[in-house]
């Protein structure tokens, strides 16, 4: 039963760093399409409501990841978000929000 | 004269009436600092910079996109257990008050 649950323990640590926590680099190279909105000063979006969208810059990493997933699977309803999140995987996801979690 | 003066009598009350409408969009950072400061700070942090990393960060929001959000949390529209419940009771001045205070705080930034 020992060797049991220090075997799973193991494989649990060994997941999520086979996920690759977010490499903030990889996730500057991938962030045009982010930046093309969130990057610009006073950059509203207008459908379907008129809003500057929010600033992403030292926001906790997990909240974009789970931003960017819930936009994907639709749990939050933003048709351009949906789309964007759509086109990135997991490992992009984690990238950005590294990218983006960066202290000024 | 008299004519005038009954203009500027009805015009000026309904100036200060209707220009709070402007303000009440705009918010009172100020009117909503008790509110942040002790019950949105129990997640979100004191000043709006939340400790854990699955509450976002408020501090240095943009104010239309927070007023936006809380709007949408309270409809329901924006699906969230906590915040469902948080956002429930707020008036249109709380959240544009809300939302005004945690956009001057310092925290968040327009990353490139």
């Amino acid at each position: 039963m020992k060797k049991f649950a220090i075997a799973s323990l193991v494989l649990l640590a060994a997941s999520s760093a086979a996920f690759g926590a977010g490499d903030a680099a990889a996730g500057k190279a991938k962030k045009s399409q982010c930046a093309g909105c969130h990057g610009i000063p006073g950059y509203r979006t207008v459908y379907p409501d008129t809003y500057q969208v929010p600033k992403l810059g030292g926001q906790h990493a997990q909240y974009i990841v789970d931003a960017l997933k819930a936009y994907k699977s639709g749990d939050r309803k933003h048709a351009t978000m949906r789309a964007i999140a759509g086109s990135l995987t997991e490992q992009d996801m984690n990238d950005l929000a590294a990218y983006y979690a960066e202290a000024k | 004269m008299k004519k005038h003066l009954m203009i500027a009598a009805i015009s000026l009350p309904l100036t200060l009436v209707f220009g709070n409408v402007a303000w009440a969009a705009k918010g009172n950072a100020e009117a909503a600092k008790e509110k942040a400061t002790t019950i949105c700070a129990a997640c979100h942090g004191a000043d709006g910079n939340s400790p854990t990393p699955s509450f976002p960060k408020l501090a240095g929001q943009n104010a239309d996109y927070l007023q936006v959000t809380l709007k949408q949390y309270r409809s329901k529209q924006r699906k969230n257990a906590i915040m469902n419940g948080q956002a429930e009771k707020l008036t249109d001045k709380e959240i544009a008050d809300l939302s005004a205070y945690y956009a001057l705080q310092k925290g968040l930034y327009l990353k490139r």
